[in-house]
């Protein structure tokens, strides 16, 4: 392994600098977990690794927003938000999602801000943040915000520009929204998923009137499935409406690996989404 | 304290606490991984990206130009030092690094040394080796017929008698063709009321000891040191010095406590190349797999076996045919032992008139497999046991009780036409239908979860013949030390050894000190594998132990002191001495009796010392809208003779039974054209704690082994003889899904839940 510089600058406009500078081996170093695997197997070998936690003071906060929502600090390490009361009462599904992702020495390290940048289409936060409508916001040359399904271009792939790096995530008030979900694994419990799926379903009454249907794993990149939303939305929460919705959802590209077959993991998209639905409203039998 | 005659026969039975655990939890344990010598060099190898082809040429410049680089080696280098560089335990197949060609995507094909490791890496990407790529086989039937030939002509070691007839043979990629015949089979199935057949397959997997391989060569003065990680120390001793051409005694093999082997580690591995590049390089050099670099070093066979039964109208089996391909990939290792030796028993533990069985080893374009826990026995036992409850449901019979009418009873003769003593399959078969209730009506699930239950039922003959040698060192103050050359890699042979010694002797197990393996200091033995040493090396420490005290006895007459004398040792040897002085060497030595089996038709009258029996009982639940199986309850039961440690035995099942369980339902090297696609933890998974049934009993019949240390046996191996076959019956039972090839995914569940509809899933 080439040697690598390994910079600890103090803000993230700094880091920005750092890394604006066309060169695709320097990347930021946030907790480490998903970097270090890659250098490890070879996958990428850094020329440069600018570090965030010295901007740990500024960025690891969880705060209220005001609007019944919450911020998360980039730097907000992933059992600091699994125990965060705010959370805890606003998301409860954010925790529950913890007690099956890595191991607690990976989310005492990993960073929330690594785990949405990663692109790993396997992974348990990117479906579940997207599900609550969170969004991050990024620092650099232009600062936006962007709805968390929206941040991934394919496989391990982003949206975020070089030196642009996610300073927050935003999480919408969840108010009158149910959420879930759900990690299905076909080999050993600790496998990546063959399939994500993550719902939110806000309702009035027995109506549906709004809802969010994610699936990740077992496509090239996170999905927001419409088609699966358009049939529940307006519906009556039921067996009906969500083994429509499972159906809709089959329309996704589903792709083949190690973990099942497209036509199989076609199958559990339904099966995930009728299920992950009846769990969320308690309606529709389970 | 009389320590003599107040402990004895307290040692053996008793729940002695592992001896290292201490050691182990506080770091202290020693491992090869953690030894480092002045002046080592660290090797890294560079390896084939193609399956098979001829090596047109193998650039090393800019590799060793890398600053910090010590040296590069090729085949060709080895050659210099080594005229025949080929090892292995039955064939001498494998080049300590390629020459003239590859075989396998991840054979070694050069190696670079540098006193820092991660400049040895990084300069073994900058080799760059092109090849004229040759057609290739990967399947172990098409190897049978295949125009790919794996190597050109056969190269059998010249140990094993049976193997002579293959040397020299060409344009054949099977290894060795073992046969048994018995009866007349083709009568027995022209006359039989119903005849059933089926084919069934086992994918590759491997080992995954969490401690990858290791081993460090240390040059001396026309002498070698190891230090490795291995299973075999006698071996790599004996196979170094043939490679070298040199004395036993000029190679020293020691080998501290290992993370874990399941026969990954046996015979030779990177010993050769570790030896061979110390003496070119004149310095110690230490080479330690990576976790992906295991998946090219040994596998578990992936095998197919077609087996057809006759069954007369009560329901007895009258004849079997088995024919087993074995798929052995690039190099044989102990493959041939696997197709003969776990051979013999693939018609099963059942009492069978008419028997015929054809076991080929087959070199493939794999990874090289070898013994995996069970030495084939998992794979037959997966086979005979799916066919047996096939057998029952076709005649419409209760599987336990067809297979009560057909098992092998107390002085019947197997299928080799060795009489089966101290086998308690009945009493294996009973105790498994009783844990399970079987004769009780069964919850059947409801909705989309449907229940299952079944069981399967296996045996193995131990590995014969083999040898165990033991030394047994009593101090003038009484205490006593083992030598002896069992690795412990986690199974806690030190315990159990240390066990005997103090029943033999009466003393205190945990006062027992055992001496790791180092040739040249402990004595011969044949290796760790197979589940032999508790018999084999127990029964030597039992004799040097035996031997130590007919010398204490003597001791004492001349000092003397009468027949039975209640005297301590130290009291016994101050006497003799005057002063606390002296020892006494006590020797033991054991190899069992045996038969080679005739040519031709395999048969014997004694062919192994001991049987093994293990059965499974699963429950299950089946997820009928996704092929989820959830193991609700797996009991495995097993006979052991009398477990010297109850609760390392209970250990040994339960570990056995979950490895084997990963095999059943997930594990599976993934191969693309020969390529391993998923050579890492975190694609090729093992099962972890939330993978454990929800309810696991280790069950123990009360059996004892006539001719074992205090009525002991093996029982490394047993519980992982009926664990796959189990489930798939219990699957069929749940959901009427018939599976044939493990692993036994929720996808072939939902694929066969399918079909059963007439449905087939979309895409
Ligand atoms: C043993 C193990 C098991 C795991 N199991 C699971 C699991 O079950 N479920 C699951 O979801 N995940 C799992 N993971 C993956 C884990 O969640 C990720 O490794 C982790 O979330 C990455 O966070 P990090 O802070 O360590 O990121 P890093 O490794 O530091 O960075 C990851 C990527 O994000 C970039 N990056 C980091 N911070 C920022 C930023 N602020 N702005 C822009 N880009 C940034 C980096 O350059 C890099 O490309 C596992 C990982 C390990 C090691």
């Amino acid at each position: 392994m080439r040697g690598f510089e390994f910079l600890r600058p103090g803000t993230l406009n700094e880091a920005s600098a750092l890394l604006a500078t066309g060169d695709a081996a320097a990347r930021p170093f946030a907790g480490g977990t998903g970097l270090m695997l890659m250098m490890k197997t070879g996958v990428f070998s850094p020329s440069r690794l600018v570090c965030l936690r010295q901007t740990e003071a500024e960025h690891r906060a969880i705060t209220p927003t005001g609007d019944g929502g919450a911020r998360i600090g980039a730097l907000a390490s992933l059992s600091q938000i699994e125990h965060d009361p705010l959370l805890c009462r606003l998301a409860p599904v954010i925790a529950r999602t913890m007690t099956t992702l890595a191991n607690v020495r990976v989310r005492n390290v990993a960073r929330i801000g690594g785990t949405l940048a990663h692109g790993d289409p396997h992974m348990d936060m990117p479906p579940t943040l997207a599900a609550l409508r969170a969004s991050v916001v990024t620092s650099g040359t232009a600062s936006r915000t962007v709805p968390v399904e929206a941040l991934y271009a394919g496989y391990y792939e982003t949206i975020l520009q070089p030196g642009e790096l996610i300073s927050a995530v935003l999480l919408p008030d969840q108010t009158g929204w149910h959420s879930v979900y759900l990690k299905c694994t076909t080999r050993s419990a600790d496998d990546w998923p063959a399939l994500g799926v993550a719902v939110s379903v806000r309702m009035d009454g027995t109506t549906i009137t709004d809802s969010r249907v994610i699936i990740s794993a077992a496509t090239e990149k996170l999905t927001r499935v419409a088609a699966a939303e358009a049939v529940l939305n307006g519906a009556t929460a039921g067996l009906a409406a969500f083994t429509a919705a499972g159906e809709a959802a089959r329309a996704v590209e589903t792709i083949e690996d190690a973990r099942g077959s497209a036509a199989y993991k076609t199958e559990l998209v339904g099966v995930y989404v009728r299920r992950a639905l009846q769990q969320a409203t308690g309606a529709g039998g389970n | 304290m009389n320590e003599i005659r107040s402990i004895s026969a307290k040692q053996v039975g008793r729940d002695v606490p592992r001896l290292e655990s201490r050691q182990k939890v506080t770091g202290r344990a020693e491992y090869t991984h953690n030894i480092t010598l002045p002046g080592m060099l660290y090797a890294k190898l560079c390896r084939s990206t193609v399956a098979h082809g001829r090596i047109l040429s193998i650039d090393v410049s800019a590799a060793r130009d890398l600053p910090g680089v010590h040296a590069v080696y090729t085949g060709e280098t080895i050659r210099t030092l080594i005229a025949e560089p080929y090892f292995g335990p039955a064939f001498h197949d494998q080049p300590i690094l390629a020459i003239g060609k590859v075989h396998f995507v991840g054979e070694p094909i050069a190696v670079v040394l540098a006193a820092d490791p991660y400049v040895a890496a990084e300069a073994a990407q900058m080799i760059v080796a092109e090849y004229e790529e040759l057609p290739a086989v990967f399947d172990e039937v098409e190897a049978m017929t295949s125009a790919a030939i794996v190597h050109e002509t056969l190269k059998p070691a010249g140990t094993f008698a049976d193997l002579k007839h293959l040397s020299g043979k060409s344009n054949t990629n099977v290894a060795l063709d073992y046969q048994l015949r018995r009866g007349d089979t083709d009568a027995a199935f022209a006359a039989a009321e119903h005849v059933f057949e089926h084919e069934f397959h086992t994918q590759q997997v491997m080992h995954t000891p969490l401690e990858p391989m290791v081993s460090i060569a240390e040059p001396g003065d026309n002498c070698l040191t190891i230090y490795t990680a291995s299973q075999s120390p006698s071996f790599v001793c004996t196979e170094i010095a043939r490679l070298f051409g040199w004395r036993e005694n000029q190679v020293r093999v020691k080998v501290p406590y290992l993370g874990g082997g399941f026969g990954a580690k046996l015979y030779i591995k990177l010993e050769a190349l570790v030896a061979a590049a110390a003496m070119l390089a004149r310095r110690p050099v230490k080479l330690s797999l990576t976790m992906e670099e295991q998946f090219y070093t040994i596998t578990k066979h992936a095998s197919t076996f077609r087996i057809k039964s006759a069954v007369n109208k009560d329901g007895r089996i009258t004849a079997r045919r088995c024919e087993i391909f074995w798929n052995g990939g690039a190099f044989a290792d102990i493959g041939p032992r696997v197709t003969q030796k776990s051979g013999f028993t693939s018609p099963g533990p059942y009492d069978i008139d008419n028997v015929s069985v054809d076991s080929y080893a087959l070199y493939t374009n794999r990874p090289p497999a070898g013994a995996l826990r069970g030495f084939g026995i998992p794979q037959l036992v997966w086979a005979y046991e799916s066919h047996t409850d096939l057998l029952a449901r076709g005649i419409g019979m209760d599987a336990v009780e067809f297979r009560r009418r057909n098992l092998l009873r107390e002085g019947r003769p197997q299928a080799t036409g060795t009489l089966m003593h101290d086998a308690a399959i009945i009493e294996v078969l009973d105790k498994t239908a009783e844990l399970m209730n079987w004769t009780a009506p069964f919850e059947r699930g409801e909705g989309v979860i449907r229940r299952g239950r079944a069981i399967a039922i296996g045996f193995k003959a131990v590995v014969a013949p083999t040898t165990s040698g033991a030394i047994v060192n009593l101090s003038a103050d009484g205490s006593a030390a083992l030598y002896m050359s069992t690795v412990d890699m986690g199974q806690g042979s030190d315990t159990a050894m240390a066990q005997i010694v103090a029943e033999t002797l009466g003393l205190v197990a945990e006062r027992v000190k055992v001496v790791h393996p180092d040739t040249d200091v402990t004595p011969y033995d044949m290796a760790t594998l197979g589940s032999r040493s508790t018999f084999h090396m127990g029964n030597a420490v039992k004799l040097a132990s035996l031997h130590a005290l007919e010398q204490l006895g003597a001791m004492a007459r001349e000092v003397g002191l009468p027949e039975g004398t209640n005297y301590e040792i130290r009291d016994i040897f101050l006497k003799k001495y005057g002063m606390q002085a002296g020892n006494i060497i006590g020797v033991g030595s054991y190899v069992p009796p045996y038969t080679s089996p005739q040519k031709g038709t395999g048969l014997s009258d004694n062919v192994t010392p001991f049987w093994m029996v293990g059965a499974a009982g699963v429950e299950l639940s089946v997820d009928t809208e996704t092929g989820h199986v959830t193991i609700d309850r797996l009991i495995n039961v097993a006979d052991v003779g009398r477990p010297l440690n109850p609760a390392i035995v209970a250990t040994q099942l339960s570990g056995a039974a979950m490895m084997q369980l990963g095999f059943t339902l997930f594990e599976n090297m993934d191969l693309d054209h020969g390529q391993v696609t998923n050579a890492s933890l975190a694609d090729y998974k093992i099962p972890g704690m939330h993978d454990l049934p929800t309810v696991m009993d280790n069950v123990i019949v009360d059996n004892n082994q006539q001719n074992g240390p205090y009525g002991a046996k093996g029982v490394g191996e047993t519980a992982t003889f009926g664990v796959s076959p189990a489930i798939a019956n219990a699957i069929e039972d749940a959901v009427g899904v018939r599976l044939t090839s493990l692993p036994l995914t929720p996808e072939s569940v939902l694929r066969g839940i399918r079909a059963l509809r007439g449905e087939k899933l979309e895409g």
